[in-house]
């Protein structure tokens, strides 16, 4: 899925885009902890065949390149792999790699059909094509491929794309499996993406490749991966696990069911049969064609390919009003380089037919399917049930992402949609996830700009909250400040923001505790946030200020640790607290007469610090925890 | 309009690109900058664009000969943007003009003296100006206003002309002033990080160098940036720089430096006369600047409260709001002076009732922490000398200068 972490694929479309698997995934060893002792046999396996493979086949590879050369009689022409025309080049390579498997498992029928029809060049481009989606990527140099769409015309080819595996490579490269660690990470993760368009076109035909892939040519194993064997994914694919569960991820959202199974592996196999059922159906393939053809542009590979084919719009009835107008979109106008975001959505605004209330988010990159989306009555039911459901924040986060984005693609800009951005916005704030707050913060100010009603003081404050106390721009904060409407000022929510404002800007650690005491809505998850840095600087204040000593108990009365209407036992809870805090930051506590606690002042002033945060983790976001991530699947 | 006969529109545009060339080869800068300066609205030019108006095939012309076809290239857009700003097309007029700015700029380019600068620096100029109101324009026609943005990279592009060694450099500061004006007025002074940085730190530039205007306006801006930093000795330096060499009699150009030059001096401590503020109607201060005498605290609140809308506008309300530990120090200096008229002995201690009281006589109602609070705060900014006892709530002070003055050094914070 290496779009996922692709960046660019983000560009314009923060509104979309997901959750940032790849923060999490940074905890990960770059090698899976996998240490199975099956998996590491199966990979030895497949280095040995492909050893056996490379020897059975460079002969036998050889000597019938050159038969098949000089049956073709191109011998005086020497191939250029970047000439647009593919069709002599192509064909000649596909004969090449058909011999080097042929002895395993072609017949020689079959075989002699090959050379013939390579002969009157009756396979032309497409036998080039139908390996685009089945070609080993790690090992390939990027090429111009054409389109794929002849690919199914000849049922007869179930082989061809397999062979055209080895096309420019010499037979002795192919020993690489491509499960084995390569050099660079990014190449591992770009066949993962490829691998996925393989479940489709490996299933596409009525007989899928199952008899190849028992053939066990270690190429195949995107293949094998692809099918709904169990044995073969539980032992071939365990490895990219990382990779799999977003594709798991993806998939269940993609049908509209968010899979329950825990069983990791019945998920998998439901998901690799749930994806050759739907490769098998003419949207799904639609669609993925259209995706991939989105990616190969990103890759460069615009300018030789002509996307459009009147025969390939035509070719799902029921999607293709909007998917040629995608199309359209895409080949009319600049040569495909525009994004999905630019395009426009007056055409392409659906009406959601789905009815399922649960919907696992999955960030777009096609046309909006309008079976998968939901309509507006269901995703008001969906945000009851976020609202009520007991379930931990990166669930509700996930649905809600998903419901957010059913809004936008349907353009339902109403109450509803203010009420299902506060609803996520405050859910960010109870977890500190500021990141997902940010952008629920600036879709709602647009909203509120729009004139649509909502909770508008309420997140005015946030705002000026969220200013004051995370960014040290004193120039954003005046102009937050000019900006509030008067009677934004005469608001409970946006009077605390602002006397908060003040109590931090003039260091007053009493107001500010007495704010955070007082706090409306969630004004005091914001300022939890701000709560350690004050204390710190409160407590350096009273030990340079204060002689000889204060007691702990008027400094945890000060600065929150207790509060004071409470019964006696929450004081001293308070107290405690505070004790072990002041100890945390190299306080010097000493006790009176009268055995109360009470801070040396003197002593402090030059002992005081900063202790390193013991929940931090290395990305630097702890609702990002890998843990958490990894509990996604079975949500 | 009155009539204009095809001959005589014929006879002004030829004029005029005779006039360009001539200028351009005899390196006559300042009738060239005449010759762009659009927003000077001057006859000759009008007459211009009212001949461009009636004699359509302007470029025909240029082409026409060696002569003019030279610096079609400038010439061309020129006479298309002029023509826009004569129908009051400003968005055109911005778009055409930037295309001539180019032109004009790889052609100054190739200029080794700086004869050209004038001229140059009224292209910068007029870019800005019209880009500021064809974004005017764009705004009140619900459209995204980009031009200026688009005219602060232009003159970026600009600034990487002149900053290189030989005589173009002095021109440097100019452009930079004309940066900072878009900078401040899109409300990105980030960006002017990286032009501050090169002026001062590149060897290319000896700051005395540069024209005089210039320096003021540099100094201005750059210490208006370090008001917002809250930086306030530097501010202080920058700003007086300004005042002290900037035209004393355009009393506009010193209203505007003192606006942030009066928050920055009492910040560090130091109180304008009363006669100043006058002079320059600068009386929002007035209150201000009274309560810091008197240490009283409502006063500041007030005043601040009354011209919340202005200080937030100028950027300075958070400055003017720190002002009021020093009106805490004030009103404490006064309990202390009062106490040692009473007693001498027993000055240096100070209740924190009599404090509250003092507060409460000024209808500040504050409760005992919190002015716990403010005199340890005012004991850690280094305003009171001394310290507090907490057990018997009573700040202990100093014997020796308990209130030490600023003098012109800023808060501890």
């Amino acid at each position: 899925m290496d779009w996922l972490n692709d960046p660019n694929s983000y560009a314009n479309n923060i509104g979309l885009c997901g959750m940032q698997f790849e923060v999490s995934c940074g905890k990960l060893p770059s090698e899976p902890k996998l240490k199975d002792g099956k998996l590491k046999k199966s990979k030895s396996w497949e280095t040995w065949f492909s050893w056996e493979m490379a020897v059975i086949g460079y002969p036998s590879s050889f000597l019938s390149t050159v038969f098949v050369m000089y049956v073709i009689g191109y011998f005086n022409i020497i191939p250029q792999p970047n000439v647009p025309d593919l069709s002599i080049f192509s064909r000649l390579s596909s004969c090449i790699a058909t011999f080097t498997v042929a002895p395993t498992i072609l017949d020689v029928g079959q075989l002699a059909r090959l050379v013939i029809q390579a002969r009157f060049g009756i396979i032309t481009k497409a036998t080039a094509d139908g390996a685009l989606h089945t070609r080993d990527w790690d090992t390939e140099p990027l090429f111009p491929l054409p389109d794929p769409d002849f690919a199914n015309k000849e049922s007869s080819q179930s082989s061809i794309p397999v062979l055209s595996l080895m096309k420019y490579k010499s037979p002795s490269k192919r020993s690489k499996s491509r499960w084995e660690p390569l050099p660079e990470e990014k190449l591992v993760e770009k066949t993962v993406t490829v691998s996925n368009d393989d479940v489709k076109y490996g299933g596409w035909d009525g007989k899928p490749l199952i008899g190849n892939s028992e053939s066990k040519v270690d190429a195949f194993s995107d293949l094998k991966f692809s099918l709904s064997e169990q044995k073969t994914l539980s032992k071939g694919s365990q490895r990219p696990l990382k990779k799999q569960r977003i594709a798991d991820a993806f998939n269940s959202a993609e049908n509209g069911n968010a899979s329950s199974d825990s069983d990791k592996e019945q998920s998998l196999a439901a998901y690799y049969s749930g994806a050759i059922a739907l490769a098998n159906s003419p949207e799904e393939k639609k669609k993925r064609e259209n995706r991939s053809k989105r990616f190969e542009k990103v890759q460069g590979h615009q300018s030789e390919i002509n996307y459009f084919k009147p025969k390939n719009a035509g070719a799902g009835n029921l999607y293709s009003k909007r998917a040629s107008a995608l199309m359209l979109c895409k080949n009319f106008d600049d040569g495909g380089s525009r994004a999905v975001e630019d395009i426009d959505w007056d055409a392409l605004t659906v009406k959601g037919t789905c009815q399922e209330i649960e919907k696992r988010y999955l960030r777009l990159t096609s046309a909006p399917d309008p079976s998968i989306v939901r309509p507006e009555e269901v995703l008001e039911k969906a945000l009851l049930m976020v609202q009520i459901s007991q379930k931990n924040y990166l669930y509700k986060c996930d649905q809600l992402k998903s419901i957010r984005q059913d809004l936008t693609v349907q353009r339902i800009k109403n109450q509803l949609t203010v009420k299902v951005y506060e609803t996520h916005a405050r859910l960010a704030m109870e977890v500190g996830d500021l990141p997902e707050y940010n952008q629920c913060q600036s879709q709602l100010k647009t909203l509120y700009d729009e004139g649509i009603e909502g909770c508008c003081m309420e997140f005015a404050a946030y705002n000026l909250l969220c200013v004051i106390l995370h960014s040290n721009n004193n120039r954003d904060l005046v102009s937050s400040m000019s900006r509030l409407p008067e009677e934004a000022k005469k608001d409970k929510a946006v009077k605390h923001a602002l006397a908060v404002r003040a109590a931090v800007t003039s260091g007053n650690y009493v107001m500010f505790f007495r704010l955070y005491k007082t706090a409306p809505n969630l004004n005091i998850c914001l300022m939890d946030l701000c709560v350690e840095k004050m204390r710190y600087k409160a407590v350096s204040c009273i030990s340079r200020s204060y002689r000889p000593t204060v007691p702990v108990s008027y400094i945890a009365q000060v600065l929150g640790f207790s509060s004071t209407s409470e019964g006696n036992d929450q004081v001293s809870v308070g107290l405690e607290e505070c004790v072990e805090w002041l100890r945390a930051h190299g306080a010097c506590l000493t006790s009176d007469s009268n055995g109360e606690m009470q801070l040396d002042t003197k002593a402090s002033s030059s002992s005081l610090y900063i202790p390193e945060p013991e929940d931090a983790v290395f990305h630097g976001d702890a609702s990002l925890a890998v843990n958490d991530f990894l509990a996604r699947t079975s949500l | 309009m009155a009539y204009l006969s095809m001959g005589e529109a014929h006879r002004r545009i030829t004029d005029y690109l005779n006039r360009f060339s001539d200028a351009v080869f005899s390196q006559d800068g300042p009738s060239l900058k005449q010759l762009l300066s659009f927003s000077s609205n001057s006859p000759s030019l009008l007459a211009l664009a009212d001949a461009l108006n009636v004699f359509q095939d302007a470029n025909r012309l240029i082409k026409q000969s060696e002569k003019y076809s030279q610096y079609g290239e400038i010439t061309a857009p020129l006479f298309r943007s002029l023509q826009s700003y004569r129908l009051g097309n400003l968005v055109d007029t911005y778009s055409a003009f930037e295309k001539a700015a180019n032109a004009f700029i790889q052609e100054f380019r190739n200029w080794e003296s700086a004869w050209a600068l004038e001229a140059l620096f009224v292209v910068a100029y007029e870019i800005r100006v019209l880009a500021e109101r064809a974004d005017k324009d764009l705004a009140s026609n619900g459209k995204s206003p980009e031009k200026l943005k688009a005219a602060g990279s232009f003159l970026m592009k600009v600034f990487g002309v002149l900053a290189g060694k030989g005589p173009k450099r002095v021109g440097a500061l100019y452009v930079t002033c004309q940066l900072f004006k878009i900078y401040f007025k899109l409300g990105t002074v980030h960006l002017c990080r990286s032009v501050i940085r090169s002026i001062e730190t590149a060897r290319i530039f000896d700051f005395e160098e540069f024209p005089k205007r210039d320096k003021v306006t540099y100094m201005y801006y750059t210490g208006r940036l370090e008001v917002f930093n809250e930086n306030f000795p530097a501010a202080d330096h920058k700003l007086s720089y300004a005042l002290m060499h900037c035209n004393p009699h355009n009393e506009a150009n010193i209203r505007m430096i003192l606006k942030y030059l009066i928050p920055v001096k009492l910040s560090i401590g130091i109180l304008p006369k009363d006669w100043l503020l006058e002079k320059y109607n600068l009386v929002e201060y007035r209150n201000v600047v009274q309560a810091l005498k008197r240490g009283d605290l409502r006063l500041l609140r007030h005043a601040l409260q009354e011209h919340e809308d202005r200080f937030l506008r100028s950027g300075v309300f958070l400055v003017l709001e720190k002002l009021e530990l020093q009106v805490y120090q004030r009103l404490l200096k006064k309990i202390y002076i009062i106490q040692k008229q009473k007693d001498p002995s027993k000055a240096h201690q100070m209740k924190l009732e009599i404090i509250i009281k003092a507060l409460k006589w000024l209808e500040m109602d504050m409760d005992l922490d919190e002015v716990e609070c403010i005199v340890a705060i005012l004991i850690n900014k280094n305003l009171v000398k001394g310290y507090f006892a907490h057990k018997s709530k009573v700040a202990v002070l100093s014997k020796q200068d308990p209130f030490p003055k600023l003098n012109g050094k800023p808060v501890n914070s």
